[in-house]
């Protein structure tokens, strides 16, 4: 086959789409387990996309679909308007590295990453040249004459990723790319492979359980868990404006305090009720007056039951009518969290730079109804974000 | 999927039938045969409609054989015995030393260590006969020729190897920090091994009891020459049945279901250990 | 004299020597941190205190007994491992009692016991589990009862939250001091997590080449690193590492001639932390112009990848906030240095420098 005869003929007209599409196995078992359920993701050409979630939760199964290694239970995978369900996966014109890395072991690094370039009869020279730019970017170009066993883990990674990047192919599929990178190298590395994939607009989609590596990388990121897509967004409306429950925990680190509340109404005054573990008043938060904020007064009711969150770096330190006592406090250098218990609830707050606190003692906090989020009880949806209801464009 | 899956089914059925076919036939033949009498056994063409008959079953029990030529002595049942007591013996003894040994060679590296492990695994390919000539001249001067010790001793190159190499594979599959943290808990050595190694390995063991078992009972050439008709094993007193009469096949065939069964009903009751063992300590050893 | 010494201690496997010369002080109720980057031999050193593995050369002293060759079971130590290392035949109930068994406790101390720590740890609802029947998260607790349940004096734990995910390990960062607190016990942590060892440790002792090469309260390790391999490894984004030959204290630094005072002349490598590289969209005085290639967040900061005129890359950092005010593809930025907050070290012997004595960053005398 041609190079760049793929599925894309059109390059910069092209959007990969995923309609619907399900996965299930052993479908005429007693017990068939869907993998992946009615996942709808429009992908524009160029965008970096991340697939986030714990083990299980059917990300690697959509990539596998994506790249025809796994057959498409129901749904569409379109390209364009080409449906590409049925294509054997070296039709599709992809680049992808595995999570295995999959280096050929007989071959030194060097012929392991120009591979595919010489295969389809790419000028010697030219290849060389391709072969230095992206082990420079990832630092690998001291290690072109080894062969893949003599080389450490963190090497074979990047050794695997340099494969799948020099490709001309119409979309990079990554499995978990930098889960063995070394931890030295990890902020530039990311910071450079963003720059390399924006600059050549290469349309991507890569898996990953780490929420700080999809942040760092994509455009937008799926959030899947138990096969269903929770939220595909970008970085910071998943931080701002999470869907749900499930989401808002699991995005950022420290995570989302969360509390399970009540609303309470006092004439005109609207406020919640934040409970700690055992059930008991924690902690109560006022939101804005009847006219401020019209919205919550409509929808919310008195004594409902709901979630409620703050993210860390939101809590005002230091200021504000909340008086809570500091338990733990941790400098790491450019930030410091501090735990603090408000009743018997704990509430992690951030600083930049140095806090000065110590444990033990009292200090005054707010938490800005702005950056309050609030969830429905029972469905887990959310309800408002920082007084604006969840459902505005979404 | 979906269209395809159709006929590939129905082919994966016929193929997978003709080779049930194939292995299990000569199997299910023999079964029959063990029901009929010479005469029907040996008519041509043959054919699987015959009148059943326990006489040879009768035969082996009892110990006599009534063939043309007269009344023979057979002593099917004491080589049955022997057989067991060969096997289980052989086994035991091998277990006893190779679990041990396996254990040492998965945890300890030592001077010549490998090449201890792979001439013990060397004597599995070495043709028995090799050594049979001389073992039987050295059996004899040490008055070891026909003693169930002798046979014992000389059944540990078959069993021993095995066992030593299948269990030292599920040994190496034990993480080091299991047993680390045993004895960190306070308890010695021999405890960690008895307490923690041994049960963690046991479908292992129990894999390779089963096939050294197997191994044993069949095993032939070594029970031929060292041993006398009073502490021959099943296999070698078949031979019996070869009279200058003639041959007795309905006789072998059922001797041949009689000894067979003790083995058939170990490896069914065990099939799931002995897939496991194979594939798993056989294949990493 | 220290709880726990070790002294001239090396490790050798084959050829290849993970320890060499290795000497530890550890006292009474602290909390030391080992910190390395994997392979520095901290399992290792870990596995010669237990003694599960001989030293080659040195000593070891736990309380006032030399155990440099004792047996494992007989140096009553508690140690986690971080694959949890559970017995997979015994239930979780059966694993925590195990160390108490083998103490030969009678049967109500070791419920009593046991049911204490479960309920210290939260897993009292699992303990009739099997050890495959329990989460990620619960299996990484019952490993951590079954070192705590016979109350050792001496703890070891090999980077226990490192095979649990970010949340729960986030979780167990805050939980652990108090758990180990209760267990009153002098505590050995191994992690290749810096933000774990400055949550965690009274001090840190960073493991690197066979040996420590720096032990220190944690800020002071952050703020004033002794090599630059430490300051490379502590710290997310990476710190910056540059040469730069100083005269009198000046030198230059893409194209500005900075200043710090006291600094002397010669070769110097220069550390210069991302979060102390100030980036804005217009020029200032004393600024840099820079590319903005990329920017990555990071939790609640970002990462800004920058380019130099001459093709150099320096990683700065900032808030969530400040990063959001580069548009997207927005590329020309100025980056301010603060030269008073620049590292110093020897290229030769790669030693810190403090050229003028002054105190670097804040940050040390924080506490």
């Amino acid at each position: 086959m041609l190079a760049g005869s793929g599925w894309m003929e059109e390059r910069s007209m092209a959007e990969l789409v995923l309609d619907s599409v399900t996965k299930v196995y052993n479908p005429k078992s007693r017990h068939p387990v869907t993998a992946v359920d009615r996942v709808d993701m429009p992908i524009g050409d160029g965008e970096i996309i991340g697939l986030l979630g714990s083990s299980g939760c059917g990300k690697t199964s959509t990539l596998r679909m994506i790249a025809g290694f796994e057959s498409v239970s129901s749904g569409e995978i379109r390209v364009g308007e080409r449906v590409i369900n049925n294509l054997p996966p070296a039709r599709r014109n992809v680049a992808m590295a595995f999570e295995g890395y999959a280096l050929y072991p007989p071959l030194r690094i060097r012929d392991n990453i120009g591979f595919a370039l010489l295969r389809d009869r790419h000028p010697a020279a030219e290849v060389a040249r391709k072969v230095d730019e992206v082990t420079g970017l990832l630092e690998i170009g001291d290690i072109l004459d080894r062969y893949p066993p003599t080389i450490s883990a963190g090497q074979q990674q990047r050794s695997s990723l340099a494969r799948a990047l020099i490709r001309d192919a119409d979309a990079f599929l990554l499995d978990e790319p930098m889960s063995q990178l070394e931890p030295q190298l990890r902020a530039i590395l990311r910071a450079r492979i963003k720059d390399w994939l924006i600059t050549r607009k290469m349309t991507t989609v890569f898996v990953t359980h780490d929420q700080t590596e999809a942040i760092a990388l994509a455009d937008r990121i799926a959030v899947m868990e138990g096969g269903i897509l929770q939220q595909f967004a970008t970085p910071n409306d998943l931080k701002e404006r999470p869907a749900n429950l499930f989401v808002a925990s699991f995005i950022g680190e420290p995570p989302m305090n969360i509390y399970t509340a009540s609303v309470y109404r006092d004439g005109d005054r609207l406020g919640l009720i934040a409970e700690d573990q055992a059930g008991n008043e924690a902690f109560r938060v006022a939101l804005p007056g009847e006219d401020a904020a019209p919205a919550p007064h409509r929808q919310l009711r008195d004594g409902q039951r709901v979630h409620l969150g703050v993210r860390p770096h939101r809590v005002r330190l230091g200021e504000g009518g909340l008086l809570g006592r500091v338990t733990s406090h941790h400098w790491l250098g450019d930030q410091t969290h501090i735990g603090i218990e408000l009743g018997n609830a704990l509430l992690i707050a951030v600083a930049h730079g140095i806090f000065e606190a110590r444990a033990g003692s009292d200090i005054a906090i707010a938490l800005p109804a702005t950056s309050l989020h609030i969830f429905d009880h029972d469905s887990e949806r959310a309800l408002f974000h920082g007084m604006e209801p969840a459902e505005r464009a979404a | 999927m979906g269209s395809d899956s159709g006929w590939k089914r129905v082919l994966r059925g016929v193929l997978l039938t003709i080779v049930a076919l194939f292995f299990l036939f000569p199997i299910f033949w023999v079964f029959l045969m063990s029901f009929q009498t010479n005469e029907t056994i040996l008519r041509i063409p043959p054919s699987i409609v015959f009148e059943p008959t326990l006489q040879n079953y009768v035969a082996l029990i009892s110990g006599k054989l009534v063939s043309n030529a007269g009344v023979l002595e057979i002593a099917f049942m004491k080589n049955l015995g022997n057989s067991l007591i060969l096997s289980v013996v052989s086994v035991a003894l091998s277990l006893l030393l190779g679990v041990p040994a396996a254990y040492a060679f998965a945890r300890f590296k030592f001077r010549l260590g490998e090449d201890i492990a792979f001439t013990l695994l060397s004597f599995r390919f070495a043709p028995p006969l090799l050594v049979l000539l001389p073992l039987a001249l050295y059996f004899q001067s040490m008055g070891l020729i026909d003693t169930y010790f002798g046979l014992i001793w000389v059944y540990q190159l078959i069993t021993l190897p095995l066992i030593l190499w299948i269990v030292r594979g599920y040994f190496e599959d034990i993480s080091e920090d299991i047993e680390y943290a045993y004895r960190v808990d306070g308890n010695s050595w021999l405890r960690t091994f008895l307490k923690i190694s041994v049960p963690l390995a046991r479908p292992g063991i129990a894999a390779a009891m089963l096939l050294a078992f197997i191994f044993a009972w069949n095993n032939f050439v070594f029970a031929l020459i060292l041993a006398s008709a009073d502490k021959q094993p099943v296999t070698v007193g078949a031979l019996a049945f070869v009279t200058a009469s003639g041959i007795q096949y309905g006789q072998i065939a059922a001797s041949i279901v009689l000894s067979v069964t003790p083995t058939l009903l170990l490896a069914l009751y065990a099939q799931r250990y002995l897939v496991e063992g194979l594939s798993l300590g056989a294949v990493k050893g | 004299m220290s709880y726990l010494e070790l002294h001239g201690v090396a490790k050798r496997f084959g050829k290849e020597t993970v320890l060499e010369g290795l000497d530890l002080a550890v006292e009474q109720g602290e909390r030391l941190v080992v910190f390395g980057p994997s392979g520095s031999g901290k399992t290792v050193m870990l596995r010669l205190i237990a003694g599960l593995n001989d030293v080659d050369e040195g000593t070891i002293r736990i309380g006032d007994r030399e155990v440099t060759f004792e047996a494992p079971e007989r140096r009553g130590l508690g140690m986690a491992f971080q694959n949890f290392a559970l017995y997979p035949h015994m239930s979780a109930f059966d694993n925590i009692a195990s160390p108490l068994r083998a103490r030969g406790e009678s049967m109500t101390e070791i419920r009593r016991r046991v049911t204490e720590v479960a309920d210290l740890l939260k897993i009292g609802h699992v303990l009739e589990h099997q050890p495959k029947a329990l989460s990620n998260g619960q299996k990484q607790r019952t490993s951590l009862a079954r070192a705590l349940a016979p109350k050792p004096p001496l703890l070891l734990l090999d980077d226990p939250l490192r095979n649990v995910d970010a949340k729960l390990r986030y979780e167990m960062r805050l939980e652990l001091p108090r758990v180990l607190r209760q267990a009153a016990a002098t505590v050995l942590y191994v992690t290749q997590d810096y933000k774990e060892a400055m949550a965690l440790g009274d001090r840190v002792a960073v493991l690197d080449r066979h040996r420590v090469s720096q032990i220190d309260v944690p800020d002071t390790i952050y703020a004033r690193p002794a090599t630059p391999a430490i300051a490379r490894l502590f710290g997310d984004p990476t710190i910056n590492i540059l040469e730069r030959r100083l005269e009198g204290g000046r030198f230059d630094l893409f194209g500005q001639d900075l200043d710090i005072p006291g600094a002397g002349s010669g070769e110097r490598l220069l550390g210069i932390r991302p979060e102390h590289i100030e980036v804005s969209m217009e020029p200032s005085a004393g600024s840099i112009p820079v590319v903005l290639d990329a920017v990555t967040p990071l939790n609640v900061r970002a990462v800004l990848l920058l380019k130099t005129r001459d093709g150099h890359e320096l990683l700065a950092s900032c808030s969530e906030e400040e990063a959001a005010r580069f548009p997207r593809g927005h590329k020309d930025v100025h980056a301010t240095i603060d030269p008073a907050r620049i590292h110093l070290f020897d290229p030769g012997s790669g030693r810190r420098l403090d050229a003028s004595g002054q105190r670097l960053d804040g940050g040390a005398e924080h506490g």
